[in-house]
């Protein structure tokens, strides 16, 4: 079930590119395809909607879409924008992997400070929507893409063919799993070395953020 | 629920994440195909510590958060720091080593 | 479904509506509070021709936002520009879900927290959603498409980077005091060893400094700053749209004002109620009182300050916010830590 929901998914994404690249004015047509989509997904698993693997395809999808409307959206800010959105829904995937510590630091870190600086360095240059995404661009264009294409279907096959794995039960583990006394634990004993060295990559990357931005070192 | 759902997901996120930064542009929206492949080897690294059943993949996804700080922050100084010299984010136009 | 599912989303769904229902209501009645404070402060009248006291005032002005037309200005990036009402309004109530406002009351038979969500990382959950706040703001100053808004959504994305992080600093005292991140083990660490604002009363000033600035508040209310951005971010908003900014404030100063309650202040923790001995639920219900008692409090402060005290410039705002604030935090979360290693909790 989880693989023909992935692949209606898939399916849907794909035909969301194609209408968007083809009709980039016409963001109301990609929707309906979207919403067409969704439809018909639910309607071919209708009893799946009270699992865990419906809502997990859903924040699938959710990531997936969002993560390619960050590279086809011509607006950084709207790419910005998207991006949260990507990062809310692995927040999620965290969640139903029993990890909510990660969850939490991921909303936090990732969406709370970094896409905040992403937000006011896009908004302190004014950034446009770019002109350039689909007209002009050299081979690198396409053969990224394609490469792009390539790269997915190894990781596909890799996928494939890993050997045969149990069947989880998400959220049915021991209690200890995924807590910040846990990861605390880890971080202060066995990981100790690595996590002062973080500090120190932390305080390296402040002073030369500091003085790259800078007007004029006196 | 099979962990080859997240190492799926995960695959695809990498691969957009990677065309993105080849087929933008702009520097900012490179950094943030650049954030969003760390986030899909951060789901890979939860997947597996999740079927292990084995803390070590958090704390992996911990230092490659902070990673990813530093270097959400340094490259955004830069990015800054070009923009002041050229008026322009765009990569194709850094690529001469003076000024 | 499951009878036991179905009785704990009943449960749930009544505890939502209960708790947002309240809050709605505060933040209405914020409004006429604010006026009516002001005015006494200012030896005016303020609003008394709506019903007693002007009470029916906050009525009158919804029905007047309601009605007023809501006009979408055609250099606006639409989309976004109707997405960052509801963005500013919704981290500012969701918040308030893990605070918790009293003690576990018997009900029909059943054992009830008076919490909607008791989440064993209820404080990162806190953070979480303060620091989504600061995309409503930043989203409407940008997509407002302006140059005063732009501006004003930058001030705030800086001021709320720079506070939140004094803020998280000193949580950090509690945190280690109480050693989990479970409001309600917050709140019962308190019952038992006393206040943190008694013994931790840096930490405790430094939380409430940078509440009032991450609600936008006087006197940190620059993002909107009348006399130079005209209105700030919210400029190009009317109507009922311009009212979510307004209530989105209340609504951030009341779950503000909640956690500095459960943080510091002991939650709803009434000193001396337990040898009174009265029974499980009159005492849950005086502790619910006196948790509201204590975050109306905290209210008033809020207003008092903005009728006192000037705004800040720029500058004074960054400096205090980077040189002030986060020092004197970091040492407090050294002095705590002493403390709690020489057994002080």
């Amino acid at each position: 079930m989880v693989v023909r929901l992935l692949l209606g998914l898939i399916f849907v994404l794909v035909a969301f590119a194609v209408v968007r690249a083809l009709a980039p004015a016409r963001a109301a047509l990609a929707g309906i395809v979207l919403g067409a989509g969704a439809v018909v997904l639910v309607a071919l698993n209708r009893q799946a909607i009270t699992s865990v693997e419906f809502w997990a395809g859903l924040c699938g999808f959710a990531a997936i879409l969002s993560a390619l409307l960050i590279v086809i959206h011509p607006n950084p800010m709207v790419s910005v924008l998207f991006l949260i959105v990507n990062l809310f829904s692995v927040a999620l995937f965290y969640l139903i992997l029993n990890a909510q510590f990660l969850a939490a630091i991921q909303v936090i870190v990732y969406a709370g400070a970094i896409m905040v600086l992403f937000l006011f360095v896009v908004m302190l240059l004014n950034l446009k929507a770019e002109e350039g995404l689909r007209g002009g661009g050299g081979p690198q264009r396409y053969g990224a893409v394609v490469l792009g294409g390539l790269f997915a279907g190894l990781m596909f096959h890799a996928l494939r063919n890993r050997g045969p794995r149990p069947y989880f039960e998400p959220g049915s583990f021991d209690s200890g799993f995924g807590t910040a006394r846990e990861l605390g634990r880890l971080l202060f004993t066995r990981y100790l070395f690595a996590f002062e060295a973080a500090s120190l990559l932390l305080i390296a990357a402040m002073i030369g953020a500091v003085i790259l931005a800078k007007r004029r070192i006196r | 629920m099979r962990v080859e759902f997240f190492l799926l997901v995960a695959a695809l996120l990498f691969t957009i994440g990677c065309v993105g930064v080849l087929v933008r542009r702009n520097a900012i929206v490179i950094l943030m195909c650049i954030e969003l492949m760390l986030n899909a080897v951060n789901l890979t690294f939860a997947a597996f510590a999740h079927e292990s059943q084995s803390m070590a993949g958090h704390v992996f996804v911990f230092f490659v958060m902070t990673v990813a700080a530093a270097e959400a922050a340094v490259g955004l100084a830069i990015v800054i720091a070009l923009f002041r010299r050229r008026r322009t984010t765009d990569v194709d136009d850094a690529s001469l080593m003076r000024w | 479904m499951d009878p036991t599912v179905t009785r704990v989303l009943a449960e749930a769904s009544v505890k939502i509506a209960l708790f947002f229902g309240v809050v709605l209501t505060v933040i209405a009645y914020m409004t006429w509070v604010e006026r009516r404070v002001s005015a006494w402060i200012q030896d005016r009248r303020g609003p008394n021709r709506v019903g007693p006291f002007g009470l029916l005032q906050p009525l009158a002005d919804g029905i007047k936002f309601l009605f007023k037309e809501a006009i979408t200005p055609p250099h606006v990036y639409r989309p976004v520009y109707l997405l960052a009402p509801a963005l500013i309004f919704i981290p500012a109530l969701v918040t308030f879900s893990v605070v918790p406002i009293g003690p576990t009351m018997s009900l029909f038979g059943r054992r009830i927290p008076l919490l909607i969500a008791d989440v064993d990382n209820g404080i990162l959950i806190i953070l979480a959603f303060a620091s989504m706040g600061v995309y409503g703001v930043a989203l409407a100053g940008w997509s407002s498409n302006n140059k005063y808004s732009l501006m004003g959504g930058l001030r705030s994305s800086a001021q709320l980077i720079s506070y939140e992080l004094a803020m998280g600093i000193a949580i950090v005292g509690v945190l280690m005091a109480t050693g989990s991140l479970r409001l309600t083990d917050i709140v019962t660490h308190q019952i038992t060893n006393g206040w943190n604002a008694l013994w931790q009363l840096p930490g405790f000033l430094i939380f409430v400094t940078a509440a009032f600035a991450e609600t936008n508040r006087l006197p940190f209310d620059l993002p909107e700053a009348e006399t130079e951005l005209v209105a700030g971010y919210h400029t190009e908003y009317s109507g009922m749209r311009f009212s979510m900014f307004y209530m989105a404030e209340y609504a951030n100063m009341i779950t503000a004002s909640a956690l500095a309650t459960t943080l510091y202040l002991g939650g709803y923790h009434v000193p001396g109620l337990a040898a009174l001995g009265l029974p499980e639920n009159a005492a849950a219900i005086v502790q619910v009182l006196a948790f509201c008692l204590k975050v109306a409090m905290f209210l008033f402060v809020f207003v008092w300050v903005r009728w006192t005290l000037p705004r800040f410039r720029y500058d004074q705002l960054m400096n205090l916010g980077w040189k002030g604030l986060l020092p004197i935090a970091l040492a407090h979360v050294l002095w705590v830590s002493f403390l709690v290693l020489g057994g002080r909790a």
